[in-house]
């Protein structure tokens, strides 16, 4: 019985830290894709959306698979021991997938920013800008 | 840098070609086309005949900035949401001069170009290139006949 609810335990807090870390990074994410996709709300909003949903996949497949123990549990004490050695791997688990979200994040931003002046030089500069041109004016 | 003014010889088949082929593409900034040497041209871009005749290609920036032929070409691809990492490799010192080329092949058979692009040499990109010939611009009767 103590074993059940320990996985119980387990699957509560671990879920929980999932959806935690994966609603930071949806939420403070945004703004640095807004800015990698050149105010691009609508298509930073998608990878965004994408990004949570591999990190809720591959989080949530991990703490399904490192569930069962082959311990043999007698006693409270080394159900938490257990419980606690599973959380320490979710949670680094979790840290190293946030970090590796983080360096994509980056680095999307940093290819945006690199390409945000032009390639060439102009040959001259206008003394004036372009004069605005009004519909129906006549032009002859 | 939000808008590019596109000043074309209307003339060149090549230019008629960039116009059609630049508006059926989607752009990271807003481009007018404008004949070079139309009255339109004449009034928005005052003086522009002392920087610049009717036989370049002359694109110019909201913020004043002129750019010339290769550079010109280059600044289409730019605005172009893609082709813009093109234009950083096609400003390559070896392969600005070929621009004209490199723009050729590209509204022709972008798959061609993109093989060459891959190999990463710029000296190879630039030698395919220059095997690329251009049908000269038949510069035939005035600028407002072919306005009509």
């Amino acid at each position: 019985m103590i074993i059940v609810i320990s996985y119980l335990i387990y699957l509560l807090i671990s879920i929980a830290l999932t959806v935690w870390v994966a609603r930071t990074l949806h939420l403070r994410g945004a703004i640095f894709l807004v800015d990698a996709f050149h105010g691009s709300t609508d298509l930073a909003a998608s990878v965004n959306h994408l990004l949570v949903v591999g990190f809720y996949l591959i989080n949530i497949g991990f703490v399904s698979l490192a569930l069962k123990s082959d311990l043999f549990i007698h006693d409270w004490r080394e159900a938490i021991e257990m419980l606690s050695a599973k959380i320490g791997w979710v949670l680094l688990t979790l840290g190293a997938m946030h970090f590796f979200n983080l360096f994509v994040f980056s680095r999307i931003r940093n290819h945006g920013w690199s390409m945000d002046r032009p390639p060439v030089a102009p040959n001259t500069i206008l003394g004036v800008g372009p004069v605005t041109h009004y519909p129906g004016a006549d032009l002859s | 840098m939000t808008k590019l003014y596109v000043l074309y010889d209307p003339r060149c088949e090549l230019c008629l070609r960039l116009r059609d082929w630049l508006s059926g593409q989607r752009h990271w900034l807003e481009l007018e086309m404008i004949p070079a040497g139309s009255p339109l041209a004449k009034q928005t871009f005052p003086g522009l005949e002392q920087i610049a005749s009717s036989d370049d290609l002359v694109v110019i920036s909201d913020e004043g900035n002129v750019y010339l032929n290769n550079r010109a070409w280059i600044m289409c691809l730019y605005a172009l949401q893609a082709y813009r990492s093109w234009s950083f490799r096609l400003a390559h010192p070896l392969l600005l001069p070929l621009a004209r080329q490199a723009f050729d092949t590209l509204s022709k058979n972008r798959h061609k170009i993109s093989l060459w692009l891959a190999s990463k040499d710029p000296a190879r990109v630039a030698n395919e290139l220059r095997q690329v010939t251009l049908e000269p611009c038949p510069l035939q009767g005035t600028i407002s006949d072919y306005l009509k």
